[in-house]
């Protein structure tokens, strides 16, 4: 009983630990999504936590222009409505920075040089003159008002089309399809090499790209990219799928060599004994037991071009057609910076495609990364 | 069937800019004609020619650079592509070190062209080009300075040229705030001194400061600690300083840093307190002049800063700039501190060289100053085409200035200009003492040296 007692406490522990996480990680997230359909104005006023309420903000409208002031008896009058069709309610206003919310909508309030102006709950006003006014800049109007909570996809809008990130996001799939295929399919196959067909040096062969794991990709860049523009490949698409398959093929290797390894040797001794060839091994036994191996790895791959901002830098030019995703939003955040709305809106770009492949392909990932490791250490 | 094509591509892009062109065309002199005749005479045909440029800027920049390059196609029939790259530093050093490098590049900082120039990835401009900025620019010796390097070889030669320039002794403000608190423009360092006791005695907070910029925080300080120094010490110091022959932990720079002090480290002056100085966000710092009630009353930074104003926003009607005073007790004229972008080829062409070339025609500056946020040195420009006056308001302050004084920061070696200065700034803002700050800038200068 008691060591009974003492495990349901421990999963308690783990259950409401890991709920811990995940909340750790899911807040900041969805506060991301909602200022991604909040307006700046909502952003810079109050938090993403109060995007269901009303909120109360304190803004400056210009009236117009006092020249355009109509006669009416024997006052000039310009008549007008602030913040008009955001649906507001006006509950305190000023005429000075000094006193923004100094009267209650419907009083009057009388300027230093003479006007007398009236804000009314609604949001129309009212300025009267005396004589008739000459000034172009118009009245200042500080005002208090209730808005009501509300949502947008202009940010998206913008996001995808004048920001450019529709572009970059084709740019990022030209770039992440072909660099996850790729070295998938060049993998399996020295995977399968690797692991069932016998050549001298095997061993050593398996070592060395262990050995590549280790690599910091970083300290190729510039002899590679030197090497593709001497050989007239030059910056571009067909750069930088190379680049991502040889950056990702050691680890593709490993973790499909070990897996496949793991496959019970004597379906594959009696596929031989009936002639077989190791082409007809590996199409017809070794890819479908090896599905989750590769789904696993593709998953890794695509997140990992996907992120990539290195080595999109250095092997893709810098024009509006190999732009990519990461880069446009470095680029966003420098031109953009202080606009909050269009940087979540662009992340969220950015993080749809991944997840969605994540929760498609999810109980591959975990499979095949256990399988791989596991099997792997046994051998 | 391609030339039909590419024909109503010209005709497309024409149409985006042809405000632009309308406008220039009916007030200024034509000298865009006269530039587009003489290079269909005596110019060469370029029309097979493709020029690549590679700049800092992005967005609106982007799009009146464009502009630009327009009437340079227009006129020549080259093909010329811009990018912009926000982490221009980084992209053009691989660019040259692999040996992909677009023709032209636009250096927001010159140390880093001097840096590729001392590694032989800059091609000299032609000769004459010296001669005819000197003559042709305000002050033209110290923009020929500032783009003369040495080569791979040692020998200096002229490899940068400018062209747009920010004028950065500038403070924003809200003229109807002003007017409402009954303030005036300061003329003096004294009374801009004078001007914020007294805000804070009304009850208000006179200065919105903000350092943060991603990995490039801090720079802001820079700016003020600059301009510090050309306020508190004679042009020859400040030289000093940038080529450290004058240490950094000189007590004139540490009086300089404090200077700046003065005003950030004072919780009653900063909006939101010293302590959000150095965390707030410089693109986001303004906002508080616009605020209801306003949150600041002053603004120190560069020319370009409308662009992160509210939307809307109008220069001279709903904000404005005067020039950061100097001290009248001090006799050091109105110094006046800039920066620019300095124009180098990188991989040197036909096209390349008739591009450099058509930066020095005036209609290569109009069309941008008939835009926005553009300031030049050239004598031979048409200043009626600045749309607003406020922007002919600053290039005033450019043309008349006592001394001219470039960004120390950007001359700086990369390690210290763009790296502890802007860190030891952050430090200073956050409490540290500003001689210890000093110090360590100057032991990581000694160590690069």
């Amino acid at each position: 009983m008691d060591m009974a007692g003492g495990k349901s406490r421990l999963t308690w522990a783990v259950n409401l630990f890991a709920a811990l996480l995940v909340l750790l990680w899911i807040i900041p997230t969805v506060g991301l999504l909602i200022s991604s359909f909040r307006d700046r104005d909502a952003i810079s006023t109050s938090g993403w936590w109060t995007a269901l309420s009303a909120s109360e903000k304190n803004v400056i409208e210009r009236a117009l222009a006092p020249d355009q002031a109509k006669p009416e008896g024997d006052l000039w009058v310009l008549e007008g409505h602030v913040l008009e069709g955001q649906g507001v309610t006006v509950t305190a206003f000023g005429i000075t920075s000094k006193e923004p919310v100094a009267f209650t909508p419907g009083d009057t309030a009388t300027h230093a040089r003479g006007h007398k102006i009236t804000v009314r709950a609604d949001g129309r006003y009212r300025i009267e003159y005396a004589e008739e006014p000459s000034e172009s800049r118009g009245q200042r109007l500080f005002v208090r008002a209730e808005t009501p909570p509300g949502f947008t996809l202009d940010n998206y809008r913008e996001v995808l089309f004048a920001e450019g990130m529709g572009r970059s996001l084709l740019n990022t799939l030209t770039v992440t399809i072909p660099a996850t295929i790729i070295p998938v399919l060049v993998a399996a196959f020295a995977a399968y090499a690797l692991a069932w067909m016998e050549m001298p040096g095997r061993a050593l062969l398996v070592a060395a790209v262990v050995g590549l794991l280790v690599v910091p990709l970083q300290v190729a860049f510039i002899p590679l990219l030197k090497l593709h523009i001497g050989i007239g490949l030059g910056k571009g698409y067909l750069g930088i799928w190379l680049a991502h398959t040889g950056f990702g093929l050691p680890l593709a290797v490993f973790l499909l060599r070990n897996y496949m390894v793991g496959l019970p040797g004597e379906i594959i001794e009696s596929a031989r004994v009936d002639g077989a060839t190791d082409f007809q091994i590996f199409r017809r036994i070794i890819l479908p037991l090896s599905f989750p191996a590769l789904a696993s790895f593709a998953i890794f791959q695509f997140l990992w071009v996907w992120n990539d901002l290195l080595v999109a830098k250095v092997f893709l030019g810098t024009g509006e057609d190999q732009v990519v995703m990461t880069g446009r939003i470095v680029d966003l955040l420098g031109s953009r910076g202080g606009d909050w709305e269009i940087l979540a809106a662009s992340a969220f770009v950015s993080i749809a495609v991944p997840i969605l492949v994540f929760f498609s392909l999810q109980r591959y990932l975990v499979r095949g990364v256990l399988a791989g490791s596991v099997k792997g250490a046994a051998v | 069937m391609k030339k039909v094509l590419y024909a109503s591509a010209g005709v497309l892009a024409l149409a985006g800019t042809g405000l632009v062109y309308g406008w220039l065309t009916s007030e200024t002199r034509n000298e865009g004609e006269e530039w587009a005749r003489h290079e269909a005479s005596g110019g060469e045909d370029l029309s097979h020619e493709t020029i690549t440029v590679l700049g800092p800027w992005l967005g609106p920049d982007k799009a009146q650079f464009e502009a630009v390059i327009h009437h340079f196609e227009a006129a020549t029939g080259a093909d010329v592509q811009y990018s912009g790259s926000d982490s221009f530093e980084q992209q053009i050093v691989i660019d040259t070190e692999a040996g992909s490098a677009p023709n032209i590049a636009a250096f927001p900082q010159p140390g880093l062209a001097a840096d590729l120039a001392a590694k032989g990835y800059l091609s000299a401009l032609p000769d004459g080009t010296a001669d005819w900025v000197r003559d042709n620019y305000a002050a033209g010796q110290s923009w020929v300075d500032l783009g003369t390097y040495a080569g791979k070889d040692g020998n200096p030669a002229h490899y940068g040229f400018f062209y747009k320039i920010d004028l950065k002794s500038l403070v924003w403000y809200v003229p109807e705030n002003f007017e409402d608190a009954g303030y005036d423009v300061p003329q003096s360092m004294e009374e801009l001194k004078a001007l914020t006791d007294q805000i804070v005695d009304d009850g208000g907070v006179p200065w919105c400061i903000g350092l943060g910029s991603g990995g490039a925080t801090g720079w802001p300080a820079t700016d003020w600690v600059e301009d510090m120094m050309l306020r508190t010490q004679t042009p020859a110091d400040y030289d000093a300083w940038v080529a450290n022959d004058l240490k950094f932990d000189d007590p004139k720079v540490v009086a300089a840093i404090e200077e700046f002090g003065a005003f950030a480290r004072n919780d009653a002056y900063v909006s939101g307190g010293a302590g959000a100085v150095a965390t707030t966000d410089f693109r986001d710092s303004p906002q508080g002049m616009f605020a209801s009630p306003p949150q600041c009353y002053m603004h120190r930074q560069a020319s370009f800063i409308p662009s992160f104003f509210p939307e809307g926003t109008k220069i001279g009607v709903d904000a404005d700039f005067f020039y950061f005073p100097a001290y009248e007790g001090k006799d050091l004229g109105k110094p006046v501190l800039g920066a620019g972008t300095v124009w180098a080829i990188t991989a040197d062409s036909k096209g390349a060289q008739a591009f450099m070339e058509f930066l020095k025609s005036p209609i290569a500056h109009e069309i941008w100053m008939a835009q926005t946020g553009f300031l030049t040195p050239h004598k031979g420009v048409n200043t009626d085409v600045y749309k607003d006056p406020t922007v002919a308001k600053m290039n005033d302050i450019l043309l008349n200035a006592d001394t001219f004084r470039f960004d120390g920061s950007d001359l700086m070696p990369g390690a210290v200009g763009a790296g502890v200065f802007w860190t030891g700034m952050v430090d200073y803002a956050g409490g540290k003492d500003a001689a210890e700050v000093a110090a360590s800038i100057q032991s990581t200068w000694n160590s690069i040296k």
